[in-house]
């Protein structure tokens, strides 16, 4: 193939190489994401049930919704997952990543020498898998043999062990630290590149203003940060309003349902009562908030990603 | 002026003091953040008598040989196995389809972009009944195909979306003087492009392989036979109802979680150096 003769060949070896790069890709999100979902849809107006899987469910109608919308115990859930877990646990996060970047980006440390084993401590939480966090976090929880309760008994802090996890006060506070544990790194890693990029000019420029701590993180960090805090709530988002692993894994979606969530009521309905049909439009009324964030996200990253590709 | 006194806090001046108490600050925060993960890993050297007494201290390998001999050298084999297929399938395909989302005009190009970046926004617990009930009348559960097919699309967009911005920081000059010279796509992803972004390459296998390895909602759906699970729901298994083993439990945790905090240690190197230097020391 010569480059006098390629203006067409060229042209069909591209198409030949969209087709083995995308069709792959398409096959998998189209088997995994489309038609699952299509078929969730279908199942969400039936009374499909464990026991009824081979032969399937009778068509209902609207049933399904028209029961969810009516619980109180579901709007519990909405609450649970809206408020508490995305809303506190997101800002939380954010803010408590945001506060780590300042402090590990200090010259100070730079001048300690510390910067690198920060960096390097800091990775840990978030190298952990989330099975194993739960799993070291029930044990330093744990009313009997846990290390928190026995350093607040010497510590003369309470004189009953408390029992974190089983008591409605503390339960949702010690579920965010845990996830919140698990995930901060990856936020503050993220804020720290993104104020490590920060030009010095502009420091210099207030500098010389004589803008105070407070006025420099008001106008010259916080504004340089704010690209970066958007996709960081935006991807928060979605992983904490989507996990299901932590609240099934620390409380069981328990004491009682006091902590279910969406995840965990999709899985309850269809793993443990059996009843698909009914998970099925929980599923499908969750999938559609988060298409809402979704398309949120896309306009925001998306643009961002091609826009750059364009030119 | 001290060359430090450009960033920030710098300026203000803290004295021996504020700087001691930066460090401290900074030493207890580490200290939070790392203590859980140590525990684990000291823990599971400890005997269980021994494991939750302060100040008694008995190294001992009983927790690793007791694990291994119940059978979890099996669910060992089975993560890595499936990890390592699952992943290798999706950066091939994901290479393929970041260039052409990169480099290739075509149409409906921003629409089927924008669908890929829309599969991590999508909650998975949706998508577990369906692929259980489709897997369950087809008879795939407890498959390894079902799992890698599984595995390989959960990995696919976020894959694709880290490999475009890798991309970005290749030059297009080379690709513009290979077709000019005569080579096909195949050949330019392959032999031109790859070898420069093959750094991108490996941190985008990597998160994908950590994705699969602590992934554990398909697996528990999907995987119901004891042979055939995978570390994370095996690991859960010790940590029973009433009675917690927890000398298997600390093992097994410390061995789920070395892969990861090996494959994280390079991996945070080539985060803070950013992705232009990677590309430029070519």
């Amino acid at each position: 193939m010569t480059t006098v003769a390629s203006g067409r060949s060229i042209w069909t070896d591209q198409r030949r190489f969209l087709l083995v790069a995308l069709v792959p890709t398409f096959f998998f999100l189209a088997c995994f994401y489309i038609y699952p979902t299509v078929f969730n849809l279908e199942t969400s107006f039936t009374d499909l049930s464990l026991f009824g899987l081979r032969k399937g469910g009778e068509w209902v109608g609207i049933d399904n919704y028209v029961e969810i919308l009516a619980s109180g115990d579901f709007r519990r859930v909405v609450w649970n997952t809206v408020i508490w877990l995305t809303v506190v646990g997101v800002s939380v996060r954010i803010a408590l990543g945001l506060a780590l970047a300042f402090l590990l980006n200090s010259p100070v440390l730079k001048r300690w020498r510390l910067q690198t084993l920060a960096r390097i401590l800091l990775i840990v939480p978030w190298a952990t898998p989330p099975v194993v966090a739960i799993v070291v976090w029930r044990w330093l929880l744990d009313p009997r043999v846990g290390a928190i309760n026995a350093t607040l008994m010497s510590l003369g802090i309470v004189d009953q062990p408390v029992a974190f996890l089983a008591e409605r006060l503390w339960v949702w506070p010690a579920l965010i630290t845990i996830i919140t544990w698990n995930t901060l790194p990856l936020v503050t890693l993220t804020f720290m590149a993104s104020l490590q990029s920060l030009p010095e000019e502009l420091l210099e420029a207030a500098r010389i203003d004589g803008a105070s701590r407070w006025q420099q993180i008001r106008y010259v960090y916080l504004p340089h940060l704010k690209p970066a805090i958007i996709v960081m709530v935006l991807m928060s988002t979605f992983w904490t309003f989507n996990n299901f692993v932590y609240v099934w894994l620390v409380t069981g979606a328990g004491p009682g349902l006091y902590t279910n969530v969406m995840a965990t009521e999709v899985y309850i309905q269809a793993f443990i009562n059996g009843r698909f049909g009914f998970s099925a439009a929980t599923g499908i009324i969750m999938a559609t908030i988060m298409t809402i964030f979704g398309l949120i996200y896309l306009r925001v990253v998306a643009e961002r990603e091609l826009s750059e590709e364009q030119t | 002026m001290r060359t430090s006194a450009f960033r920030f806090g710098a300026r203000f001046d803290l004295g021996l003091l504020g700087e001691l108490t930066i460090v401290a600050g900074t030493l207890l925060v580490l200290f939070l953040l790392v203590y859980p993960t140590a525990w684990v890993i000291v823990a599971s050297f400890r005997t269980p008598e021994t494991m939750f007494v302060a100040g008694r201290w008995e190294f001992t390998l009983d927790n690793y040989v007791a694990l291994l001999n119940s059978g979890f050298w099996r669910n060992i084999v089975n993560s890595l196995g499936l990890c390592l297929v699952s992943v290798a399938i999706s950066t091939v395909i994901a290479v393929n389809a970041a260039y052409a989302f990169s480099r290739l005009r075509f149409p409906a190009k921003r629409s089927l972009f924008a669908s890929v970046l829309f599969g991590q926004t999508f909650p998975w617990i949706v998508l577990v009944t369906p692929l259980f009930i489709l897997c369950a009348r087809l008879g795939l559960l407890n498959n390894w195909l079902s799992m890698i097919f599984v595995y390989v699309a959960v990995t696919l967009p976020f894959s694709i979306y880290l490999l475009v911005g890798y991309l970005r920081a290749v030059p297009r000059s080379l690709d513009e003087a290979a077709i000019i010279d005569g080579a096909t796509q195949l050949q330019i992803v392959w032999k031109i492009v790859l070898p420069i972004m093959l750094p991108g390459i490996v941190a985008t296998a990597t998160y994908a392989f950590l994705l699969c390895w602590s992934e554990y909602l398909f697996a528990l759906a999907l995987l119901t036979q004891d042979e055939m699970k995978t570390m994370p729901l095996a690991l859960y298994a010790y940590f029973g109802e009433n009675v917690t083993e927890w000398g298997s439990v600390m093992a097994a945790s410390a061995l789920t979680t070395l892969p990861t905090l090996l494959l994280f240690l390079p991996l945070q190197a080539r985060m803070t150096s950013g992705l232009a230097a990677g590309s430029v020391k070519q």
